[in-house]
């Protein structure tokens, strides 16, 4: 609970323009190597599916892992920056 | 107002710079993969794929001459016997014959009798059909009235007419077409008799109205000065089963299927009031003129390959007399690829393709013809793996990385890039590798699939 001296701030941060960049690469590559790994099971390749599925697999966890680690990078501001 | 007017920041330029780079990147490679239409009935090329003035490869000097027209189905028995005595081709066909008998009862994989089976049944047309007669006559059709002297002749523009006889070709089941020049230096010498009955007969070129066969020679009029050089992609499915009957069958249909495509084209080509010559291996080498037409490269197995299709493909053509616009050679990056890629020469199980860097003007054999500069393949090597294995081989075609189905995106992606970056055609190889394409396939389990097969067409 806070009292009315409390003070609680928010900080809102804009996520830099490479992160997009980075993020439309994931993205495109992801779409990408499921798009490969389901036609190459079409296509009886089951090396090439497997080995598809694994990669997506693998970019899919360093995606999210990339994007926690960010998160709980982030360090408070401190008072001395709030000036 | 003008208070309340955000200036833009660098951050802000800068993020929309980056998404207007990315999104034009994306669009780029879209439009690069999957090529522009070109406004005719020519099947959509994509942009890697570009046109240039001469092939770029199979360039001809002064020993460079009109073929025999003897290939390794004529040249083997007499070279068997010259190589391994008087019988040697005869015995090899006993043991060959009675190989195939043991592996039908044993039910080896792919040399069942289903599998024989299924080949004779798709070598049905191309059997029946031979030079000058049947399917590939080179009369004008019988009953048909549009081409005797009363009847009208159809007109049109060299480029309305192209595409005329390409949409034709393509309903018969041409998937690539292309137009050639009539080039007599890539008609064959002669056409080898079929049994011991027959003679061979020349072919010769004259100055006459109408294509004419007489007993003695084949003879094509010299107003016949253009070449639709047509394709016809094999089933890959089938081909991923080769050396065995089964993987037979996809040759087998590819020329079944071609002689229905040349046969069809010829009749509707003298229905328009020309004269037509429809050819399947027959008459000529197909290879140059499908070269000249755009259809494809010449390739590290002294064959065609197709940016759609690879080496996975059956060619035929018809001569005719119609006028149309010609089609110009392509380039698409391959022989730069073949000369890093070598897999083919690898996997080549009679080790009959050349590993040499460069192509070069040194024939193997007389199943080759010398005077152009290509990677030269050992016929009689391969002829003799055939025997050996008891079926037709086409291991470098199945393994070929341009061989490929087209369902995933990333094939297209690759080839776009190989294309503009040769340095990248050695990384290229080693995926291909190690994603295991190119690998022989189950054959028993070609029967349990869906059919037809989806990968093609």
């Amino acid at each position: 609970m806070t009292n009315g001296d409390d003070v609680v701030m928010i900080t809102i941060r804009k996520r830099p323009w490479w992160f997009w960049a980075l993020a439309e690469l994931w993205l495109l590559l992801e779409v990408l190597l499921v798009q490969t790994a389901l036609a190459s099971a079409r296509e009886s390749e089951y090396r090439a599916a497997a080995i598809s599925w694994i990669a997506a697999a693998i970019l899919a966890a360093a995606g999210v892992f990339g994007w926690l680690r960010r998160r709980d990078s982030r360090k408070p501001i401190e008072a001395n920056e709030r000036s | 107002m003008e208070e309340l007017r955000k200036p833009i920041g660098r951050r802000s330029l800068l993020k929309a710079g980056g998404f207007v780079a990315a999104t034009g990147t994306l669009g780029w490679l879209g439009a690069l993969v999957t090529g522009v239409g070109t406004g005719s009935n020519q099947r959509k090329r994509a942009r890697w794929v570009k046109t240039v003035v001469r092939p770029t490869l199979g360039e001809t000097n002064a020993d460079y001459k009109r073929f025999s027209g003897f290939d390794m189905f004529a040249l083997y028995r007499p070279l068997k016997t010259q190589h391994e005595g008087t019988g040697s081709f005869e015995a090899e066909q006993v043991s060959k014959a009675k190989r195939l008998i043991a592996w039908t009862n044993e039910k080896k994989p792919g040399f069942s009798l289903p599998d024989q089976k299924l080949s004779e049944g798709a070598w049905t047309v191309m059997r029946s059909s031979r030079p000058g007669t049947g399917l590939l006559s080179w009369t004008r059709t019988p009953g048909r009235t549009s081409t005797e002297p009363s009847a009208q002749r159809y007109t049109a523009s060299p480029e309305e007419m192209a595409n005329t006889v390409k949409a034709a070709a393509r309903l018969y089941g041409a998937r690539l077409v292309g137009i050639a020049p009539m080039n007599e230096s890539y008609v064959n010498l002669q056409v080898p008799r079929q049994d011991e009955k027959e003679k061979d007969k020349d072919i010769v070129f004259e100055d006459v109205d109408v294509p004419e066969v007489t007993d003695t020679k084949f003879v094509i009029p010299r107003k016949m000065k253009w070449v639709v050089a047509i394709a016809i992609p094999m089933d890959i499915e089938l081909l991923a089963r080769t050396p065995t009957p089964l993987g037979d069958a996809a040759s087998a249909l590819g020329y079944s299927h071609s002689a229905f495509v040349v046969s069809s084209l010829a009749v509707f080509i003298r229905g328009l009031g020309y004269e037509a010559i429809p050819c399947v291996n027959d008459t000529a080498q197909s290879i140059p003129f499908a070269l000249d037409a755009g259809i494809g490269e010449l390739s590290r197995l002294n064959k065609l390959v197709t940016p759609e299709f690879g080496p996975a493909v059956r060619l035929c053509k018809v001569f005719t007399d119609l006028p149309m616009a010609y089609d110009k050679p392509v380039d698409f990056g391959l022989v730069e690829f073949c000369k890093t890629c070598k897999k083919c020469a690898e996997v080549c199980p009679s080790r009959a393709l050349s590993f040499d860097d460069e192509p070069s003007f040194k024939t193997k054999g007389p199943w080759n013809n010398p005077g152009h500069k290509t990677w030269f393949e050992d016929s009689y090597k391969c002829f003799e793996y055939w025997q050996k294995s008891g079926s037709a081989c086409g291991v470098c075609l199945a393994s070929c990385p341009y061989t490929k189905g087209d369902q995933a995106w990333i094939h297209e992606g690759v080839k776009a890039i190989a294309s503009i970056a040769p340095a990248t055609d050695g990384v290229f190889r080693i995926m291909d590798n190690a994603f295991g394409y190119g690998k022989q396939h189950d054959p028993e389990q070609w029967w349990t699939k869906d059919q037809p097969s989806d990968r093609r067409g």
